[in-house]
């Protein structure tokens, strides 16, 4: 495995490089838990890597508070969001996800850039980004800025929007709702407790009121599709119900609309059956605690 | 009066602890020798095609590419003890793993490049990968060089019986016929494949360092395979990053590896990485099992009739030996008035099988321990109650004539019952099924509600999902199971001889060096080696050297199999430390001025218990170095365990003894993913003594993940031939977080003919574990575990089946 490695370190530096390099091959490296596993099964001999990891600008290497939501900088490594007691708090479905990438040590370095960027049908912390309905910054190498809605982010199996003039900088997770009750969580199944690619993952951030009504909800499930998926008509579903009144049977309701939205695939890991069999039961199972 | 123990039974650290764990220790692909070169193999594209031809020109002229070999270049004979595999395959491939040419470059990178470079062209034909396919009378032969009197497409097949057949099934009262699916699971060693050689032309001397577990066997067929007498290669084993049975064989990389280097006239090493490994090195046995087996009205068992299909693969390896074994599971595990046991191993063109720790044993004490639930269930008997009534026990001579001079079966079961409240716990007769899982839900919940959540979707505690699942009372569900066995426990007669010979030699410092045949493969025997020499002379551990890794100066042992090195290696040194110790206590009487019964070995001295006098033993091994008798203190022993060789129909006591072994284990299955957690494992092992506490646990520990792994998870995929799953992503070992609570309680027994009454362990531990937890799943949830792995998808399937 040999490539050429550049390492920017600010900003203008990163931008310059990624100029220079428009007519060439390259790719980004971050966490390289994911790159350098593919560059080993298939070198590129002209490749250049602009390297990532000594980059100097907060909008890629760290967490703070915005007027309307947090920012997540893309060099944030998941380790990082497990520890942030803030993210924890608001956005339990992060955390869960997060926590539940890889293993620890891999954690340590994955970055919730490269999760995205990787546009895996599979991601954990993506799954978690979708149902929060986080928008994506990009930067451009003019210096622009654009921001879309991470639904959009992803395009297809292993795809994103990115042209080959831009780089994902942020995440920005909307605010909660005001005095909030919080239903969110992430759940993964595989058959191992750790170094697990999802078999299936159902992430949920649901918030309501001071009466218990739902009034936001949003549903994104991971590996039933070539992307992940926002089920839109289950978190609409759940709008004006009362999140402890969901019982059995609209549970199942809840959970057939999530199922509107998979498109599953059989293979070595798992059959299209199994995965729309057991999302079906760990999307009622969430209403469980009723 | 029984002599108080110093150090055998009290814990030590292995000997290469340190150097292992600090990054020091030198395994296969560490070795790098002055002007080394790397090489590297060609495998076929296709599972099945005939080669066309093969353009190695472009390869040859890249720049650092020293040698290129194909069959054509080489005059070798066929490796395996069938003689039916080629080293480098010539005008057909059979299985993806086929090896048509190698390359020796300068480094990794350009050997590997080359081989991109290498034109094959190919006729892709279609292949057999259905043993039972195999067997049709229209199935082309798959393997041309096949032993000529076996019918079409057999590699070996075997026979075994003993009692009264017929005469038991009239006398049943139940019968139970079941077809039973095995797995190929692999061995995932840490340590990759990894061969240096080191070709003198001036002195016809080949030097490989090889990770071998039998290197005096090693040697001998690579003589043949190369056309060389043994004695001018000589076999070097780096420290080996784990064996587990795979190292047992000879394969093609390490023959090619020394042509490369004869014909390069450099060393030349070739290492695998992980892909592979998983492409390349052998597996366990699939198996397809058919058993019927009896029990008569009281729950005795009367018969157990068996045909087995193993998928050999296209070539044959050792592994095809392992009914050898099985068939003393189905003869002699529970007391047997009467087996028929019929095993077949039938090539195909998969990826071929090798021998993995306990050869053929977990398949089938998978077969035997399900079908034993199965009866128990037919005749409303306990589980429990069923098998100590059969168990075996001491003095028993078995059908096949094993002979249980020590026998901890009975207690083993006992206490694993015990420990595990397995009386409390299962579901005795599926009669009362639905009012036991409400007893064992409710019992659940409460444990739940304390935390013991599922691992895997509570990485984090403070998790809010599982929160909300802790307090779900309809999902999971709970259940445990029973499984024995027993297992070679003092070594396996296959070979002319299971001896090992030892030398040891006291250096007038008062250093022990110990020169043993055995091989160190991460298994302790190397400490438990040392331990014994130090209990015997009263020489601390930190004066004792092991030297274990050279032909050139080891004697002859057989290898590392059949749960041996402890007892045969372990009894060789005690006749060599007997023999130096007869030296030295007869200077010692008279430099002491005593007799011999009075001299007591302790802390680097000789003592005489009567008068408390003593002098150091270096300083007798000086005496007897420096005056008279001028003789050097240094003593050879072969040990040969007095095991028989089986006669035609198998039958004779193959090994010096036997081990014995139980599980108890508890599991519960999510009804929403299908997954299964392992809970708590109880493991009760008649190990005979315990002579080094830590490496047993670590041999129960180890054995018990494997196990699991096996019942749960692991999988080599092969479609058509091809490895879909060639990695740790898709090869689903188990990881740390996964494994249980394990509790082992050793079983004493004090064999009368092992190294204080010690007996094999290493292979014991994973034997039960699958059928253990089968038993357990099918106790939870009331479905029929007839195949491995139990998927989460095969547990929710066969839930929903059972609703519809």
């Amino acid at each position: 495995m040999n490539f050429n490695i550049t390492t920017p370190e600010t900003t203008q530096e990163l931008l310059a490089q990624i100029s220079k390099h428009q007519e060439n091959n390259f790719r980004f490296g971050a966490g390289y838990t994911d790159l350098l596993l593919e560059l080993k099964k298939q070198p590129d001999e002209d490749l250049t890597v602009i390297n990532l990891a000594q980059l100097n600008d907060e909008h890629f290497t760290s967490i703070s508070e915005l007027d309307d939501g947090i920012r997540v900088g893309t060099l944030v490594t998941a380790n990082r969001i497990t520890y942030n007691e803030v993210l924890e708090k608001r956005y339990p479905v992060l955390y869960e996800a997060a926590s539940k990438l890889a293993s620890r040590q891999i954690r340590q370095v994955a970055t919730i850039g490269g999760n995205l960027c990787t546009a895996s049908p599979a991601g954990d912390i993506a799954c978690a980004l979708v149902a929060l309905e986080a928008r994506c910054e990009m930067l451009k190498t003019d210096g622009t800025v654009i921001v879309v809605p991470i639904d959009d982010f992803f395009v297809g199996v292993k795809k994103n929007c990115l042209l080959k003039n831009e780089i994902l900088r942020s995440i920005i997770i909307p605010s909660n709702s005001e005095n909030s009750k919080l239903y969110s969580g992430f759940i993964k199944v595989g058959t191992r407790c750790s170094m697990e690619i999802a078999v299936v993952s159902l992430a949920y951030h649901i918030q309501s009121d001071e009466n218990g009504k739902i009034t936001k909800a949003g549903v994104a499930i991971g590996s039933v599709a070539p992307t992940i998926k926002f089920a839109k008509s289950a978190s609409e579903y759940l709008i004006g119900r009362s999140y402890t009144s969901i019982g059995t049977s609209k549970a199942e309701e809840f959970a057939t609309k999530v199922l509107e939205y998979t498109l599953p695939i059989s293979d070595i890991r798992a059959s299209a059956w199994y995965r729309k069999e057991a999302l079906f039961n760990i999307s009622k199972s969430i209403f469980e605690s009723n | 009066m029984k002599k108080e123990l110093k150090i055998i039974g009290k814990p030590t650290p292995k000997l290469d602890a340190r150097i292992k764990v600090s990054g020091e220790a030198v395994y296969g692909n560490d070795i790098t020798l002055p002007n080394m070169l790397h090489g590297a193999i060609l495998r076929t594209k296709y599972p099945v095609a005939k080669i066309e031809s093969i353009d190695v020109s472009k390869a040859a002229q890249l720049p650092g590419v020293v040698c290129i070999i194909t069959a054509d270049d080489v005059d070798t004979n066929n490796i395996s003890y069938l003689n039916d595999h080629p080293v480098l395959k010539k005008g057909e491939v059979n299985c993806i793993r086929d090896e048509i040419a190698a390359v020796a470059a300068e480094t990794r990178e350009i050997a590997q490049k080359a081989l991109t470079l290498i034109d094959v062209k190919y006729k892709v034909k279609e292949g057999i990968f259905d043993p039972f396919e195999a067997l049709k009378e229209d199935a082309p032969i798959i393997n041309k060089f096949a032993p000529a009197n076996n019918d079409k497409n057999i590699a070996h097949p075997f026979h075994y019986e003993h009692g009264n057949l017929q005469e038991q099934k009239d006398r049943s009262a139940c019968i139970v016929k079941k077809r039973y699916n095995l797995p190929r699971v692999t061995h995932c060693c840490m340590g990759t494949c990894a061969v240096t050689a080191d070709y003198s032309k001036m002195e016809n001397r080949l030097t490989l360092y090889s990770q071998t577990q039998m290197p005096f066997l090693y040697q001998r067929d690579m003589a043949y395979t190369l056309k060389m007498e043994p004695s001018r290669i000589r076999i070097i084993q780096p420290i080996i990053g784990g064996g587990f049975g795979s190292k047992l064989d000879m394969y093609p990389y390490e023959p090619i590896c020394a042509l490369l280097a004869m014909k390069a006239g450099q060393p030349v090493q070739i290492a695998y990485d992980r892909e592979e490994e998983f492409l390349a090195s052998p597996t366990r046995q699939t198996m397809v099992i058919d058993i019927s087996s009896g029990a008569d009205k009281n729950g005795k068992f009367t018969f157990r009739e068996v045909k087995i299909i193993m998928d050999n693969g296209a070539y044959t390896s050792w592994g095809a030996t392992t009914p050898f074994v099985m068939m003393q599971t189905f003869s002699s595990l529970y007391q047997l008035p009467a087996c028929l046991f019929e095993a077949y191993a039938v090539y195909t063109n998969n990826p071929y099988a090798g021998s993995f720790r306990g050869y053929g044993n977990p398949q089938a004490t998978f077969a035997v321990e399900r079908s034993i639930d199965l009866l128990a269930e037919e005749l409303g008997m306990d589980k429990a109650e069923i098998r100590l009534l059969n168990a075996n026990f001491k003095g028993e001579i078995t059908g096949q004539r094993l002979e249980f001079i020590s026998c901890g079966h009975r207690d083993a079961l006992e206490m694993v019952i015990d420990k595990s409240g397995f009386d409390g716990k299962h579901c005795s007769t599926g009669v009362s099924q639905a009012t036991q899982q409400n007893m064992k839900n409710s019992r659940s919940d409460t444990l739940v509600a304390c935390g013991m959540s599922l691992k895997y979707e509570s990485s984090s505690d403070k998790s809010v999902a599982s929160t909300i699942f802790q307090r779900n009372s309809e999902r999971y569900k709970r259940g445990i199971g029973l499984a024995s066995m027993v297992h070679v426990g003092g070594g396996a007669k296959i070979y002319p001889s299971d001896g090992c010979g030892t030398t040891v030699k006291l250096d007038n410092f008062g250093y022990l060096t110990i020169i043993t045949g055995s091989s160190e493969i991460g298994q302790g025997s190397e400490t438990v080696l040392g331990m014994i020499a130090s209990e015997e002379l009263g020489i601390d551990m930190k004066n004792i050297r092991v030297i274990n890794t050279d032909t050139d100066v080891k004697p002859w042992d057989v290898g590392v199999h059949a749960s041996r090195t402890s007892f045969v290696a372990g009894n060789s040194l005690l006749g060599a430390v007997k023999k130096l110790k007869n030296k030295l206590s007869s200077k010692a009487v008279q430099l002491l001025e005593t007799d011999i019964e009075d001299l007591e070995y302790e802390n680097g001295l000789i003592k005489s218990r009567k008068t408390g006098e003593s002098i150091k033993t270096d300083k007798v091994v000086r005496e007897i170095h420096f005056r008279e008798p001028n003789e050097l203190c240094e003593e050879s022993y072969y040990y040969e365990p007095d095991s028989k060789f089986q006669d035609k129909g198998f039958k004779g006591n193959v090994s010096g003894t036997y081990a014995f072994a139980a599980q108890a284990i508890e599991v519960e299955v999510d009804t929403y993913t299908g997954n299964v957690r392992v809970l708590d494992v109880h493991v009760a092992q008649d190990v005979g003594k315990v002579l080094n506490p830590l490496g047993l646990e670590g041999q129960i520990e180890g054995g018990v993940v494997t196990g699991m792994g096996y019942a749960l998870t692991e999988e080599l995929i092969i479609e058509k031939g091809m490895v879909l799953n060639p990695s740790f992503h898709d090869y689903k070992l188990p990881t740390a977080g996964d494994v249980p609570d394990i509790h082992f309680y050793p079983i004493e027994t004090n064999d009368p003919k092992g190294p204080y009454g010690a007996k094999g362990v290493g292979e014991a531990p994973l034997i039960p574990t699958a059928p253990a937890i089968a038993n357990a799943v099918s106790d939870a949830i009331g479905i029929k575990i007839d195949d491995l792995p139990i998927t989460p998808e095969k547990v929710l399937k066969a839930l929903k089946e059972r609703i519809v």
